[in-house]
């Protein structure tokens, strides 16, 4: 068990909170490409209400969601060339908050010089906006790999899971679910259907250990039949922290990422890369799509593998109640995800930056993961590109294509 | 619950940190200690004393 306090602290993450100011020394997708446009949109990120937009210039901005004149939301706004302008009295603000117009004051006021909205920074990457609400200076937005391959192609799916986001990350240094969640319970769901086993995911593990390197917590495994010898143990792969994982196999590169919304609700971004050898050929777009998490009777989707995963995190509860759980040995992955996150919200306390904090401008950082996943690169892909969300991707016919993977008979 | 640091004495309060876990009959708990950043398992083998029912 976890004391109610620790628990608190770990899964709090509103303004001034211990956990919500450790959050807020990160850039965060606060929405994909496809959610700014002329149209303001309502986001919330850290349990703070926001209004994302893009201007008739093109520029992106993102502000509190309620106007520093009578408080009506600036999502009932229209954006003009420059900045978004409130709905109700025409006020108007650019991107830095500055207010640029106040209509209906005298022209020869001073009064919107000294009036600002809130205003976050924000930049555009890899098809993701991000968005960073902590103190200023802003650190380096971190160009991860996979953000900036210019030879890969990519799609995003999204979905807002009604929980915390802490049970989302702590499933990531969790490998024994993989066995059970998806190997037998997933098996078994297969079973009733009348198919086949899924390859892969099955397999026992014999052996795991959690390492906190520069990156966050590099995961490992041996897997029954496998050896010390095999990538899964000799190059693993990592948690990116805060909140990141990053999977896949053999050309298939993907990062989940788990955004707190507020206390009780994430934003889940599935990002993937697709990278046969030698490179993708050019593509520009990046498809982005919803993933469902009902059924059309309403039952929650668990016939494939992150299905289960979001029920496995939805039925721990909006915020885990650890004071009642019983962990073993098999949790130190846990246990070492949450002291990292109390060290971390200490150093920030002490005025440091927290782990995978970037201050020097760089072109990218490129994060270890195995390639010959499980111990068939092939398997895993044909498995994860018709097994994870990428079911529900509008390119994934064009993906298997791509890759030109045979279809294996569990399929 | 383990309340103060086995290497410094400090209590363990707000900033550290405090996780049981159980591994066969032992019941442990890991520390880590914001005040003088040990971090370190507490393993209760001497104290004889009763599991809770779970």
């Amino acid at each position: 068990m976890l004391s109610a306090e620790k628990n608190e602290r770990l899964t709090r993450v509103g303004p001034g909170t211990p956990m919500g100011e450790l959050l807020r020394r990160y850039w965060w997708p606060v929405a994909t490409h496809d959610m700014a446009t002329r149209v303001p949109v309502k986001r919330r990120l850290l349990g703070e209400n926001l209004v994302l937009y893009r201007d008739g210039g093109g520029t992106v901005g993102l502000l509190a969601e309620q106007c520093p004149h009578r408080r009506a939301a600036l999502w009932l706004g229209c954006t003009e060339e420059v900045g978004l302008r409130c709905g109700y009295h025409g006020w108007r603000f650019d991107a830095s908050g500055s207010c640029l117009e106040q209509p209906g004051e005298p022209a020869d006021s001073t009064f919107k010089d000294r009036i600002s909205a809130t205003a976050y920074p924000v930049q555009e990457l890899g098809g993701l906006i991000f968005a960073y609400l902590g103190p200023l200076p802003a650190p380096e937005l971190p160009r991860y790999d996979l953000f900036v391959w210019d030879d890969a192609w990519r799609d995003i799916g999204h979905a807002e899971l009604p929980c915390n986001f802490v049970q989302v990350m702590e499933n990531s240094v969790d490998p024994y679910h993989v066995e059970w969640l998806h190997g037998r319970y997933g098996n078994f769901l297969k079973e009733l259907g009348g198919s086949g086993p899924l390859p892969v995911v099955g397999k026992k593990h014999v052996k795991v250990a959690f390492e906190v390197f520069e990156h966050g917590i590099l995961k490992r495994r041996v897997l029954e039949g496998h050896t010390e010898e095999d990538e899964d143990w000799r190059v693993g792969h990592p948690l990116v922290f805060p909140h990141m994982l990053r999977v896949g196999a053999a050309g298939l590169a993907t990062f989940q990422i788990r955004v707190p919304i507020d206390d009780e609700n994430t934003w889940h971004v599935w990002y993937q890369t697709y990278r046969p050898e030698g490179g993708a050929p050019p593509r520009s777009d990046i498809p982005v799509y919803e993933v469902p998490l009902r059924d059309e009777r309403g039952e929650y989707l668990r016939d494939y593998v992150d299905g289960q995963d979001i029920v496995a995190w939805i039925t721990q509860g909006r915020i885990s109640d650890r004071t009642k759980e019983h962990l073993g040995r098999s949790d130190l992955g846990v246990i070492l995800l949450r002291k990292l996150y109390a060290e971390q919200m200490d150093a920030v306390a002490r005025g440091e930056d927290p782990l995978c904090t970037y201050r020097e401008p760089h072109e990218v950082i490129d994060l270890p993961m195995e390639k010959d996943k499980f111990g068939s690169a092939v398997e895993f892909r044909q498995l994860w590109t018709r097994e994870s969300s990428i079911r529900y991707s509008p390119i994934k016919d064009e993906i298997f294509e791509l890759f030109g993977d045979p279809v294996p008979a569990w399929a | 619950m383990i309340g103060f640091c086995p290497g410094c004495g400090t209590a363990l309060g707000e900033a550290s940190f405090v996780q049981e876990f159980w591994s066969g009959t032992d019941r442990h708990f890991l520390c880590w200690c914001a005040s003088c950043r040990l971090m370190c398992t507490v393993v209760i083998g001497a104290l004889v004393g009763t599991e809770p029912e779970h």
